[in-house]
Formats: structure tokens, C-alpha cells, sequence
């Protein structure tokens, strides 16, 4: 196992809805994609992570309110850990995760302070 | 860097080949049959959305029982959509008292996906709607098909594909004010459609758009799937069913001949004369079941051709001439101008290439086709065969530039290139 762990963010950009969507037949193509993916990088994949509902709500001291509320090109869809020696690895990991391909995604990739190990 | 192996998609997936397009028809015509026909487009979004979540939720494992678990997530979505549009009590009384029930196993399922599959397939084919757009709903809603697939298929743009889809569900939700879910035996008169949408799905998989599989068996199995369906259901058993059928199965039993092993497809002369007999005695079986009777359908024509083609021994000893004259009933029996170029390949076997061209003076493709490749190939072969290298080359080049995949294009090349 590397040392270092990151958290990858995925960031929804902007997606063209409605029948432009995925046919079943490309969604199974898309599933053994990643399939091979997680086959090939099975030793720095710590948590596969899991897609982010929309909505949500944000705290603050002021109180509660319906969220989030930042601009829907920034909206984070959903997270997973990988780990790396070092950004590079990382990196490489990233760059052949299935997702990278899908309209208009941003993966974003941040290490963790390590403080919890 | 390491090396990353190509995805061998299919074996790392751990689902069979078009598992998920097989489903969505499936789980489709389940979730009609709850919530009725208007609310189509809802059904077809929650079914889509579960097969989505399949594709991260099944990562780490494919659950045991992975129909009742897209059931489950599809009907929960539909739930979903249906509570916050409100206003469709009656509707969500239904499922909700589902929804209290225990979630459904694999056994629930069995037989009842059969019939729903095969009532949707009546239902698609609602004599109100134009016959196209018959196809364009059938060929989405029950087979999976994405507009493009469909599109190519039909030889029309995916905004037309749009436009039929848009209209056939507004059909549909108009149709659903004066019956639920009409039963089949009420459809029977739908069954021309049926068979035509049948044959189509049997040609997308015949001649796939899928330039890395030329040929997609699964697809043609399905056809024939339904179409056994069909022709052992009461509503459908008759002579124009077997006969569709048996076309099914005789085309079938050369499928494997007409692939190289790199894929490609074959040329006809270069196929090796290798039946699949499974196919091709089911095919015939279903043929001398399909002659009770006195009709004579395109079906009925086209399996005869297919049969020529399976009995003759060689390219050589293809009974050409009666292949000819096949193809000439059925220009009677449904005029067609893929006909008329058949007509004219079999006629340039039979009695030489200008005995072809000269069947084919004066006729016309009609706009649909213009720009298709077949009607250029068989043009640029026949020329070039006649002693007309000009002429011929123009054609060829308009062939491969509408050539629709690489496997088609690398076929148009290799042919069309041929020395006298």
C-alpha cells in the first residue's frame, strides 16, 4: 500500500441532459470499463467512493438552509480515495478512471493531511 | 508508466453481453403494465436511472439477484417522480401498495416479463401511429436502441428519430384516456407491424453499425426470440410468423460463415459454405410449417432466397436465376429498391453483369436512399465488371464515402478493387 492518500473529487460540468444520455448498451461498455479499471488499479483504490445526491443542506453558525449553493459548474457529484507515493502516481490513477471521459467531468485531486492514519 | 491494458469489456464486466440493454426492455414493459402507458417517458427515465446507478453500485459486486435489484431502483425512482408531480392519486395508490409489499426476487418475474415484452410489442405497433414511428418506439422502448442505432436503421437523421419518439408517446398518453392496457387478444390485427419490427431488429443485428463487431449475434438471437414468442403465443401462431421465422433462422444458419476471423465481413464468393445446423434445420422445419396455407408474404419470398442460398453447394452453383426471379415477386409483393439492386446482383450472376445493369435502366433511388452505399456499390461493381472502369470508379468512391462503419468500408474496398 503507498503512503499517501487522496480524495478525488468529481465535479459536474455543465452536461447536456434529456435522450442525449447514455444508451444501455454504452452504460454496460462504461461498467466494464471501469471494471478493468478498478482490476487494474485494485492495490490504490482505497474507497470506490459513491455518487453525491443533488440537494443538500449547509450549515453554518447562522443556522441551516437548503444547499448547496454554489454555482451548479462546481457542484461535486461524487468522491473516491486513492492512494500514491506522490501526486504523480496519483495522477496516473486518475487519468485512466473511466470518468475522466464523461461530458464535461473535472476530476479534482486533493491529498490528505494523514492526521487519522 | 504502467502499461494499461485495452478493456476487454465483456469478460471484465462479469454480465453477459447486452445484459443491460436486454433489461431496460424488459423492466420497461414490467413498469408499464403498473403505471399505464401515459406515463411512458417517466418509466423509460427510472429505468435508465437504475441501470445508471448499476454502473457504480454493481463496482465491487454484481448483486445475486441484479433484475430485482434494477426493478426495485427503477420502481423506487418512479415513485419518486410520480409523488412530486402529484395529481396522480390513483396512479400511486397502485404502486404504493406494491411498494409496501417485499421487495420482489427473481421469481416474480418469471413468465410475466414474457408477456409484458410481447404486449408492448403490440402496443408499439398502434395503427394510429405512422408505421415508422412504430419502429423508431419499438426499437427504443423494448430493445434498448439509442436514436443513433436507430437512426442508421432506418436510414433517417436522429432529430427525425426525435420527432417520431416525441410523437408516438404523445399517441400514446392520448390512447391511454380510452383503455389501460389494451389485452393482446385485442391487438391481434396489430401483427403486420409486429413482424415488420421484428425483422428490423433481426437486421441490426445482421449487418451491425458496430464497427468492432460487424456482426452481433445476441441481437439476431433476440429477434428470433421474439419471434418464437410470437409464433408459439396464440395471437400470433400463422403461417406469416413461421415464415419470418424461418428468414430468421436461415439467415442465421450462415451467420458464422459471413464473419473472417479478424471480423470483417465476407464477401459471398469467399464464404465457406459452414451452416450453423441448428439454426438452419429450425429454419427449415419453420419453412414447411409456413407453406400451410395460401398466403405468400414478402417473409415467405425472402426465406426462399435465404434457402437457395443455404442449399447450393457453391457460389458457383447458387441457383441464380430462381434467386432473380424471387426477388422479382417480392418487388410486386413489397416494392422496394434494395429489391431492385438485389434483383440486379442475382440477374448479373445468372446472365452476366450488363443483364443486371440493364434491370436497373431507369430506376431511380428515391431520396431516402440517395447517398446510401449500397446503391453505389452495386452500380460501381456492376460497371466495373461490364468494362466500364470510369464509370465505375466515380461510383466506388461515392460508396465508400457513405460507407456507415469499417467494417463495411474495408468490405466496399476489397470488392470493388477486384481485377475483371
Amino acid at each position: 500500500m503507498s503512503k499517501h492518500k487522496y480524495m478525488v473529487l468529481f465535479r459536474n460540468g455543465p452536461v447536456s441532459g434529456g435522450e442525449g444520455r447514455p444508451s444501455p448498451e454504452q452504460m454496460q461498455q462504461m461498467f466494464a470499463a471501469y471494471k478493468t479499471w478498478m482490476e487494474t488499479f485494485k492495490g490504490q483504490i482505497v474507497d470506490v467512493g459513491d455518487k453525491l445526491k443533488p440537494g443538500g443542506k449547509v450549515v453554518t453558525a447562522a443556522g441551516v438552509a437548503d444547499g448547496p449553493f454554489v454555482e451548479v459548474k462546481e457542484l461535486i457529484g461524487g468522491y473516491m480515495i486513492v492512494s500514491a507515493d506522490d501526486y504523480d502516481g496519483a495522477v496516473e490513477v486518475v487519468r485512466a478512471c473511466p470518468a475522466v471521459h464523461a461530458p464535461g467531468a473535472i476530476l479534482e485531486i486533493r491529498e490528505l493531511m494523514g492526521a487519522k492514519m | 508508466m504502467k502499461e494499461v491494458r485495452p478493456p476487454n469489456l465483456h469478460q471484465a464486466s462479469g454480465l453477459v453481453e447486452h445484459y443491460f440493454r436486454h433489461e431496460y426492455g424488459g423492466l420497461a414493459a414490467l413498469l408499464v403494465r403498473r403505471v399505464g402507458l401515459g406515463r411512458l417517458e417517466a418509466v423509460e427515465d427510472a429505468v435508465q436511472a437504475a441501470l445508471l446507478a448499476a454502473t457504480t453500485a454493481w463496482l465491487e459486486d454484481v448483486p445475486r439477484e441484479p433484475r430485482a435489484w434494477l426493478y426495485r431502483v427503477a420502481h423506487n425512482h418512479l415513485v419518486g417522480v410520480l409523488r412530486q408531480e402529484g395529481g396522480h392519486r390513483r396512479i400511486l395508490e397502485g404502486v404504493q401498495a406494491e411498494e409496501e409489499t417485499q421487495a420482489p426476487n427473481e421469481a416474480f418475474f418469471e413468465g410475466e416479463i414474457e408477456d409484458e415484452l410481447l404486449r408492448m410489442l403490440f402496443v408499439c405497433c398502434d395503427d394510429e401511429l405512422p408505421v415508422e414511428s412504430r419502429l423508431v418506439l419499438a426499437l427504443k422502448t423494448l430493445c434498448g436502441f439509442s436514436v443513433e442505432e436507430i437512426a442508421f436503421r432506418l436510414f433517417t437523421s436522429e432529430a427525425n428519430v426525435y420527432k417520431r419518439l416525441a410523437r408516438a408517446r404523445e399517441r400514446l398518453r392520448e390512447a391511454e384516456l380510452d383503455t389501460d392496457t389494451p389485452p393482446l387478444e385485442s391487438l391481434r390485427f396489430r401483427l403486420p407491424s409486429v413482424h415488420a419490427v421484428i425483422y428490423l431488429l433481426f437486421n441490426e443485428g445482421y449487418l451491425s453499425i458496430d464497427p468492432e463487431q460487424a456482426i452481433r449475434v445476441e441481437l439476431c438471437d433476440e429477434a428470433i426470440r421474439l419471434g418464437e414468442l410470437l409464433a408459439t403465443h396464440p395471437v400470433g401462431a400463422g403461417p406469416t410468423s413461421f415464415a419470418l421465422l424461418a428468414l430468421m433462422h436461415l439467415h442465421a444458419a450462415r451467420l458464422t460463415a459471413r464473419q473472417d476471423a479478424a471480423g470483417g465481413l465476407l464477401l459471398l464468393e469467399e464464404q465457406a459454405r459452414r451452416l450453423d445446423p441448428d439454426h438452419f434445420q429450425r429454419g427449415a422445419s419453420w419453412l414447411a410449417k409456413a407453406a400451410d396455407g395460401d398466403e405468400l408474404t414478402r417473409y415467405h419470398l425472402e426465406a426462399g432466397i435465404a434457402a437457395e442460398h443455404c442449399f447450393a453447394p457453391s457460389f458457383a452453383e447458387t441457383r441464380w436465376g430462381a434467386i432473380a426471379e424471387l426477388y422479382a415477386m417480392l418487388e410486386r409483393i413489397a416494392p422496394s429498391p434494395l429489391h431492385t439492386l438485389n434483383r440486379a446482383i442475382a440477374l448479373a450472376e445468372a446472365e452476366g453483369p450488363v443483364a443486371g445493369l440493364a434491370s436497373l435502366q431507369g430506376a431511380v433511388p428515391p431520396a431516402w436512399l440517395e447517398g446510401h452505399y449500397l446503391w453505389d456499390a452495386v452500380l460501381s461493381d456492376l460497371h466495373r465488371r461490364a468494362g466500364h472502369p470510369e464509370v465505375a470508379a466515380q461510383h466506388r468512391e461515392a460508396a465508400l464515402l457513405a460507407a456507415p462503419s469499417q467494417a463495411v468500408r474495408r468490405l466496399l474496398e476489397r470488392r470493388l478493387s477486384q481485377e475483371v
